[in-house]
C-alpha cells in the first residue's frame, strides 16, 4: 500500500480524547472488583463475575458486608491494615475465598481509596509461580544498577533498561517511549523477539495517546492489560446508590482500557500488555510499554518491582538527561566562545563564523545559516535560495522586533516558505540591527527522523467494516501529517546561545563602526589639512616666488647697463627657475583638486567637454598646424570639467610629442558591456612600451626639459582623474609609431560614486600606481 | 608707516605686510605721473586704526585709494575690508585687493565684501607695472568718486 493513500480524516480524534475512561464502569475480568463503604465495609456495587468467586450474584453480594463474604479472622486484619496512614502496607493482601468445601481461592488483594471517597477491593488471582518476585526484582535492580555504571549515554541507558525489563516479565517486546515538549512521542529504546518487526525510531502523533489516558498514566503508574481480548465485566450497579454517580476507578488496576485502545492493540496483534510510567518532575517523560502476543499475566509483586524500576530507575535517566543537557549546554558554551574569538581576529567578522571549524551551524545543530549584513548574504550550510531569503528577509523585517525569532514552523506563519520546507522548515533569527540578520535553518523534521524499519512493509491501516484502524504505521503517517512543514524544536539552550552570539557580534560591529568613524575622522581632518596645503602652495609659497622674480627683474631693468653678458644669463636663469617653480605648483595643485569628493557627477555630453578643451588649445594647435578627428560621442555620468581636462591634456600630449609631420589626432568612442571606452590616438612620436605604465606616475618624464617642456604632472592627473570615474586609463604605442590612449567611462557613475564616494580620498603624492 | 610727499597729494594707503611688496610697489610708483602720497601700515588692526584717525592716528589724512593684502597679521585684510564696507564713513573709499592668491573663494569673498576691485600680483615685473599703473590711472584720474 502507497504510503500516502492513508485517508487520516476517517477517524476522530476528538471523541478519543473526550472519552472519559475512568468512569466507564468496566473493569477486565481476570479479577474481582468490590466498592466498599467504611467502617462497616458494606459492598456498594460489584463486578458481575462475583458468581465464579464467591458462588454469589452480584445482586445478591450487594449490602452485605464484607466479613459476610470473606471469614471474620481475614477481615479483622484487613481492618487494621486500613487504619494505617498509607494503604502500601496491606498491598497486596492474600486473600483466601472459600469456593466449596476446603476449595480455596487464593487471591491478591489490592485496596485504594477512591476520588470520591469509596474504599475499593479489587481482587487478582494469585499465580504460584510468581512467587519469587523478591529474586525477580532483585535482579532486575541489581543488573541494571550494575550496567548503569558502566553507560555513559542515555540511549544506551534505555536500552539496558528494556532489556532488562524484558528479561524479567518475558514479555514478546519492550520498548521505551518518549514524549517530545510538544507531546508527539517516538521509540527510543526497544528489546523484542527478533521475528517481530522493530518499532524503533517510529514517531507517534500526540493523539495516539491521547490526554485522559496520559492523565491516567501519571496517577496510575502501572497499568496491566493480560488479555485484551477478554471481555469487559460491568459494575452493578453501574450507578453507586450513595453518590448516585458512576464510581471514579482513576486508581483501579483491573479497569478496562478504552475500546480504543483495545482496538490499537489488537490491530497491532498485541495479546498482553504492561505499561509502566516514567514521571519526570510530575510530568509523563515516557513509557516503558510492554507487549506480548499472546494474553500473559504478571503477578502484583512483580508490577509492582517494575514500577520500583521505573522509579528508582528512571531518577537515574532524569539525571543522565540532565548530564546530557549539561555536556550539551557546555559544548555550545565552548562553540560560543570559538566563535567569538574567531570573529575578533578575522578582518571580517562575518569569516569568522563561517571558514573555519566550528562553525555558525554548530551553534545551534542547524543545517543551514546565513549572515545576511547589507546587501549580502554569507550562507553556509543547507539555505533557500537567495530570491527567497531576500523575501524572508523582507518578511523579518516587517514582522519582527524582538531580539530573538525563531519557530519549528516557518511555512505556518510565513507560508512561501513551503516552498523550501526541506531546508527552512525551522527558522532562528537574531536581528543585529533593522537590515542586518543572522538566520538559522532547520529542514522538516521528516527529513531528519530515523526510520525503524522498511515504511513499505506491514503495519499498515486495515480497512475493515469499521472504517479504517489505528496501527503503528498508520499512526507514524499520521505522525508524519502532523509534523509536516515542522522542524525539530529549537532548544532554550540553543536560543540562549544565538542570544549571546548576538551580543558578541554587536559589540564587534559597534567597535568597527567606531574604527570606521574613528577613520571617516582621520580622512576629513586629512582632507582639510589638506586643502590648507592647496590654499598654501596658491599663495603663500607664491609670494616669495613673485618676490625672488620681481626683484630680479628690477635688478636686470634697473641696471641693464651696468650688466654683463654673463650677469645678463644668470638672471635669465633665475627667472626660468621660479617659472617652473611656479608651473609645478599649479600642476601639484591641479592634481590635488582631482579627488573624488570635488566629482560632481551629472550627465555630461562628451562632445561638449571635448569643444571646450579644443578651445582652451586652440593657440597650440593653430601653432602646430594640428588637424583633430572625432567620431560621434555618446553621453556618459561624469565631472564635465574634469572630463574637459582629461582631453584637453591627452590631446596637448599628442601635440607635444608630434613628429616631423604635421600632427594628426582621432578621437574615438565604443561601447563595452559596461562601460565607454574611448581613445586618443596620435602620429607623433610614440614611446617604448617599457614606459607605458610609467608615464603615469606623478613627475615621472620620459625627457628632458629642454627637449620637452613640462612637470610630469600631466598624465597623472589624467590617470586620477579617470579613476576617480572609476575608470582604467592605458597607452598603446610603439617608438616612431605614435600613440594610442584608451580610457574608460562606465556606464551608471553616479550609483558608483554613491557606494564608493567617502572611500576614495585625495593623497597627494600617492597618485602614480 | 611712512610718508612721502607729492606735488598733488592723492593720498594711497597701502596695506600690507610684506616689506620686499611695499618696497617693490613704492619702486613701482615713482614712476606714477599722478602726484601721490603712499601712505604703509603692515598689520590690519593698525589699518582700522588709522582710518578710524585713533591713538597716533588722530591727525592722519583720509586715503583717496586703499591697497590692500588679504593675508595679514593680526587682523586679516577680509576683516579689514569687511570693516571698511561697513562703515558708512569709510565705505566710498575705493579699495583694491592685491594678492597672490588665485583661490576663487578669496576673490569671490572679496566680492561678496564689496571690494572695487580684485587684482592678482603677478610675478612678472612688467605686468607689475601695467597693472599699477592701470589702478592709479583709473581710481585716481578716470573716475568721479563723491566727496567724503
Amino acid at each position: 500500500m502507497n504510503q500516502t493513500d492513508f485517508p487520516s480524516a476517517d477517524i476522530n480524534f476528538t471523541n478519543f480524547e473526550a472519552q472519559p475512561i475512568h468512569i466507564s464502569g468496566k473493569i477486565q475480568p481476570h479479577g474481582v472488583l468490590l466498592v466498599l463503604q467504611e467502617p462497616e465495609l458494606t459492598i456498594l456495587q460489584a463486578s458481575s463475575n462475583t458468581s465464579e468467586v464467591f458462588g454469589i450474584s452480584p445482586s445478591k453480594m450487594l449490602q452485605k458486608k464484607l466479613p459476610e463474604v470473606l471469614d471474620e479472622f481475614q477481615v479483622e486484619r484487613i481492618k487494621a491494615g486500613l487504619t494505617a496512614d498509607s494503604l502500601d502496607f496491606i498491598n497486596p493482601t492474600k486473600i483466601w475465598v472459600r469456593k466449596k468445601g476446603d476449595e480455596y481461592l487464593v487471591f491478591d488483594g489490592v485496596f485504594h481509596r477512591s476520588h470520591d471517597g469509596f474504599l475499593i477491593l479489587e481482587l487478582e488471582p494469585a499465580l504460584s509461580q510468581d512467587n519469587i518476585p523478591f529474586l525477580s526484582f532483585y535482579h532486575l535492580a541489581r543488573a541494571s544498577i550494575n550496567q548503569l555504571e558502566a553507560t555513559s549515554n542515555l540511549r544506551d541507558f534505555c536500552q539496558i533498561i528494556v532489556q532488562e525489563v524484558r528479561k524479567v516479565t518475558g514479555f514478546d517486546r519492550v520498548m521505551l517511549y518518549k514524549f517530545d515538549d510538544d507531546g508527539h512521542g517516538s521509540v527510543i529504546a526497544e528489546e523484542k523477539l527478533d521475528t517481530m518487526e522493530s518499532f524503533l525510531g517510529l514517531h507517534y502523533p500526540e493523539s495516539d495517546i491521547p490526554k485522559p489516558a496520559r492523565k491516567l498514566f501519571s496517577s496510575n503508574w502501572i497499568r496491566l492489560i493480560p488479555d485484551s481480548h477478554a471481555h469487559a465485566e460491568e459494575l452493578f450497579p453501574s450507578i453507586n446508590p450513595i453518590s448516585q454517580q458512576p464510581v471514579d476507578l482513576t486508581l483501579s488496576i483491573l479497569r478496562s482500557a478504552s475500546p480504543c485502545h483495545m482496538e490499537y492493540l489488537h490491530n497491532m496483534g498485541v495479546g498482553a500488555s504492561l505499561t509502566i510510567s516514567l514521571i519526570k518532575e510530575q510530568k509523563l517523560w515516557g513509557l516503558i510499554a510492554c507487549h506480548h502476543q499472546t494474553p500473559k499475566y504478571v503477578s502484583y509483586e512483580l508490577r509492582k518491582a517494575c514500577e520500583f524500576l521505573g522509579r528508582v530507575v528512571f531518577s537515574e535517566i532524569s539525571a543522565r538527561e540532565e548530564t546530557e543537557d549539561y555536556d550539551y549546554r557546555m559544548k555550545l558554551t565552548y562553540i560560543q566562545s570559538t566563535l567569538i574569538d574567531y570573529m575578533s581576529q578575522a578582518e571580517n567578522f562575518i569569516d569568522g563564523l563561517v571558514k573555519q571549524q566550528p562553525n555558525l551551524l554548530e551553534l545551534t545543530s542547524a543545517q543551514g545559516a546565513a549572515i545576511c549584513f547589507g546587501n549580502n548574504c554569507t550562507v553556509i550550510g543547507d539555505t533557500p535560495k537567495t530570491e527567497d531569503l531576500n523575501f524572508l528577509l523582507q518578511w523579518l523585517k516587517n514582522n519582527v522586533q524582538e531580539e530573538v525569532f525563531y519557530t519549528d514552523s516557518l511555512p505556518k506563519i510565513y507560508p512561501d516558505a513551503e516552498r523550501f520546507k526541506n531546508v527552512a522548515s525551522g527558522l532562528l533569527a537574531i536581528p543585529i540591527s533593522p537590515k542586518n540578520y543572522v538566520l538559522w535553518f532547520r529542514p522538516e523534521v521528516i527529513q531528519t527522523v530515523n526510520w525503524g524499519g522498511n515504511p513499505n512493509q506491514a503495519y499498515e491501516a486495515k480497512e475493515t467494516e469499521t472504517g479504517v484502524r489505528l496501527s503503528p504505521r498508520k499512526s507514524f503517517e499520521l505522525w508524519k501529517q502532523t509534523v509536516r512543514l515542522t522542524s525539530l524544536p529549537w532548544k532554550a539552550v540553543e536560543i540562549k546561545a544565538a542570544l549571546e552570539l548576538r551580543k558578541a557580534i554587536i559589540n564587534i560591529v559597534l567597535r568597527q563602526a567606531d574604527e570606521l568613524a574613528q577613520l571617516a575622522h582621520d580622512l576629513e581632518r586629512s582632507n582639510a589639512e589638506l586643502k590648507k596645503f592647496a590654499y598654501v602652495a596658491s599663495h603663500d609659497l607664491q609670494e616669495p616666488l613673485n618676490q625672488v622674480a620681481n626683484y630680479v627683474q628690477l635688478l636686470e631693468m634697473r641696471y641693464q647697463d651696468e650688466l654683463d653678458e654673463d650677469a645678463k644669463e644668470f638672471i635669465t636663469f633665475a627667472v626660468e627657475g621660479v617659472s617652473l617653480m611656479q608651473t609645478l605648483i599649479d600642476d601639484v595643485l591641479a592634481y590635488s583638486k582631482v579627488d573624488m569628493q570635488g566629482v560632481e557627477f551629472q550627465l555630461t555630453q562628451v562632445e561638449t567637454a571635448l569643444n571646450k578643451a579644443l578651445n582652451n588649445l586652440r593657440t597650440r594647435i593653430a601653432e602646430s598646424g594640428a588637424s583633430i578627428t572625432y567620431e560621434a560621442l555618446p553621453t556618459v555620468m561624469a565631472d564635465s570639467t574634469q572630463l574637459m581636462q582629461l582631453f584637453q591634456n591627452l590631446i596637448a600630449n599628442a601635440i607635444k610629442f608630434r613628429s616631423e609631420k604635421p600632427p594628426e589626432i582621432h578621437v574615438g568612442a565604443s561601447r563595452l558591456e559596461d562601460a565607454w571606452l574611448f581613445s586618443v590616438q596620435d602620429n607623433g612620436i610614440g614611446l617604448d612600451p617599457r614606459f607605458a605604465e610609467r608615464i603615469f606616475v606623478i613627475f615621472q618624464r620620459l625627457h628632458t626639459r629642454d627637449e620637452y617642456p613640462g612637470t610630469g604632472m600631466g598624465l597623472a592627473i589624467c590617470k586620477k582623474i579617470v579613476e576617480c570615474h572609476r575608470g582604467r586609463i592605458w597607452v598603446e604605442s610603439e617608438l616612431g609609431n605614435g600613440a594610442t590612449f584608451y580610457f574608460t567611462i562606465p556606464v551608471g557613475g553616479r550609483e558608483r560614486e554613491r557606494r564608493n564616494g567617502r572611500k576614495t580620498q585625495n593623497h597627494l603624492f600617492s597618485g602614480g600606481q | 608707516m611712512s610718508v612721502e610727499t607729492g606735488e598733488r597729494h592723492k593720498i594711497i594707503f597701502l596695506v600690507e605686510d610684506n616689506k620686499a611688496d611695499i618696497r617693490l610697489i613704492q619702486e613701482v610708483l615713482k614712476h606714477s605721473s599722478i602726484p601721490h602720497q603712499v601712505v604703509t601700515v603692515r598689520n590690519g588692526m593698525d589699518a582700522m586704526t588709522y582710518l578710524r584717525r585713533e591713538g597716533e592716528y588722530a591727525d592722519a589724512l583720509r586715503p583717496d585709494l586703499i591697497l590692500l593684502d588679504l593675508n595679514l597679521p593680526r587682523k586679516d585684510g577680509r576683516e579689514v575690508l569687511a570693516e571698511i564696507k561697513s562703515d558708512p564713513s569709510l565705505k566710498r573709499i575705493p579699495v583694491v585687493v592685491l594678492t597672490t592668491s588665485k583661490n576663487e573663494e578669496d576673490i569671490s569673498q572679496s566680492y561678496e565684501l564689496h571690494v572695487n576691485c580684485y587684482i592678482t600680483k603677478s610675478r612678472n615685473l612688467n605686468d607689475l607695472f601695467k597693472i599699477v599703473k592701470g589702478i592709479e590711472e583709473f581710481w585716481l584720474a578716470t573716475v568721479t568718486l563723491p566727496l567724503e
